[in-house]
């Protein structure tokens, strides 16, 4: 299993329609409505790299997002 | 489906409260029947076992490749299984915490017919756990949880409170030293055994609980044994006649407490012990519809309208709402993005954040950061003079930023 963090900017105004986009892909695990450099973070979970891609390719076609950077996670320390 | 957090939190916990205060009100008809606390507890885990485990292999079966309770209970949930070798200590000591709450109840009821009078004196269970928390957890308390614990724990002794039954010293000592710390082991081992990864994944709320039942009707069978071995009486025998005589009433009890504890034990899950506890001690206003169709149906006398003992459990209620809505506000979380120069290890660095109060998670991660930190914290204030200050001090931290999270989603 890949997890990864893909970290979103957005363009003003579309907040509400691009999160209830994002919501409906079937491998976002977690997503945070942030204040600062970034507008949301989505957390991913999928089988391949393949399909990390889709779901990366899936919000780069909502209409509103302007750029996402994506963080492959290689090892977690967690509650 | 994807919901908030938050809301899948008190939505667990309400939901179990709920179930709780219903299938108290079966307790109450059943006890017409059952006059014998041993009898009628150890009944109540005969029947609690056999519907854990119906419901854990109904659970099990496969549906176009996911089990029904990992699609609708609990998506940790695979199937049935055996106990993990390091579970067995966890699960050993939460049974045993099960076993020493039901015994405590049953002392009690021998002790003082009726223990109204000392039984609310059992929410003081939260400030237990925030107590073990400050001693064990990661993230001790903060003054916030201390003083919400406190409201709530004060709000449920008054909106429970009942100026009839008995009170001695005794019987306050049963609740304080034995009924308590029971529930404390419970709570304690059940939330270490909910946050532990098996076959790297979350454990499941639906397994727990079956274990848990399991391990608890066997301590308390041993007990009943012992006990009617020293004091010849034949309470094991007689639990045996109530299984079969009062078969509907108890299924209900047992499909209740089945649910109720899934649920809890979800919450304890996402939440700290003594926060889901505040949140379940909200059972006493769930229960008050519930006394009042009792009292309407003769099950119980009649409820008391004395304006002074109304005025005490509304002040309670009002009290406790206050502490629930302020542990819901509180919670500020983040992200933390570092950047690290060369030439420091990954491994001591990780370790280094995750040392700091408040670290949720600590994730290495490859592409234009090194470390990505989730924060939970009650104040901002706290957040910087508490953690940010810490990350600043690890060595090899070129840069960092911090991004404060105003709302989450999470699959459910």
């Amino acid at each position: 299993m890949i997890s990864a963090y893909i970290l979103i900017h957005i363009s003003p105004g579309n907040t509400e329609k691009i999160l209830a986009e994002i919501r409906k892909i079937d491998n976002i695990v977690k997503i945070s409505v942030v204040a600062g450099e970034f507008d949301i973070v989505a957390r991913v979970q999928v089988k391949s790299l393949e399909r990390l891609l889709k779901a990366t390719d899936k919000i780069q076609m909502i209409k509103g997002v302007n750029k996402t950077t994506t963080q492959v996670i290689e090892k977690e320390i967690t509650l | 489906m994807k919901i908030r957090r938050k809301y899948l939190f008190y939505l667990l916990a309400f939901s179990s409260s709920i179930i709780a205060a219903l299938i108290s009100g079966i307790d109450v008809i059943l006890e017409k029947y059952l006059k014998n606390p041993f009898v009628f507890g150890l009944s109540i885990f005969y029947f609690g076992l056999l519907i854990a485990v119906f419901f854990t292999i109904f659970f099990s079966i496969s549906y176009k490749g996911k089990s029904i309770g990992e699609r609708t209970i609990d998506p940790s949930f695979k199937k049935i299984r055996l106990l993990k070798k390091e579970e067995l200590k966890y699960h050993i000591l939460a049974g045993a915490g099960n076993a020493i709450l039901t015994f405590g109840y049953f002392w009690l009821l021998i002790l003082i017919r009726d223990p109204s009078l000392v039984l609310p004196f059992s929410q003081v269970v939260i400030l237990y756990l925030v107590i073990i928390e400050s001693i064990t957890e990661k993230n001790t308390p903060t003054l916030v949880e201390i003083q919400s614990s406190v409201i709530v724990t004060l709000g449920a002794i008054l909106g429970s409170i009942s100026l009839s039954g008995t009170i001695n010293l005794e019987s306050l000592a049963i609740v304080f030293l034995i009924v308590n710390p029971g529930w404390v082991l419970q709570s304690v081992y059940q939330r270490k055994l909910k946050m532990m990864r098996i076959n790297n994944k979350s454990n499941d709320a639906i397994n727990i609980r079956m274990w848990n039942v399991a391990f608890a009707c066997f301590f308390t069978i041993v007990f009943v044994i012992v006990y009617d071995l020293y004091t010849g009486t034949s309470n094991f025998v007689e639990s045996l006649n109530a299984f079969v005589n009062h078969f509907g009433l108890l299924t209900l009890v047992g499909i209740g407490a089945f649910f109720s504890y899934v649920f809890y034990i979800r919450a304890l899950g996402i939440g700290k012990a003594s926060i889901t506890q505040a949140v379940k001690s909200s059972i006493i206003i769930f229960a008050i519809p519930v006394s009042i169709a009792l009292a309407y149906f003769g099950f119980i006398d009649p409820i008391s309208t004395d304006p002074v003992l109304i005025l005490i459990r509304f002040s309670g209620i009002i009290l406790m709402l206050l502490g629930l809505i302020s542990f819901a506000l509180t919670l500020t979380k983040a992200y933390i993005f570092i950047k690290m120069r060369p030439g420091y290890p990954i491994e001591v660095t990780m370790q280094k954040l995750w040392d700091i109060n408040g670290v949720d998670r600590v994730t290495a991660v490859a592409g234009d950061y090194d470390f990505i930190v989730k924060i939970r914290t009650r104040t901002l204030v706290k957040g910087y003079e508490r953690i940010l200050r810490k990350v600043e001090s690890i060595e090899g931290i070129k840069q960092y930023k911090w991004q404060s999270v105003l709302k989450e989603w999470e699959n459910i």
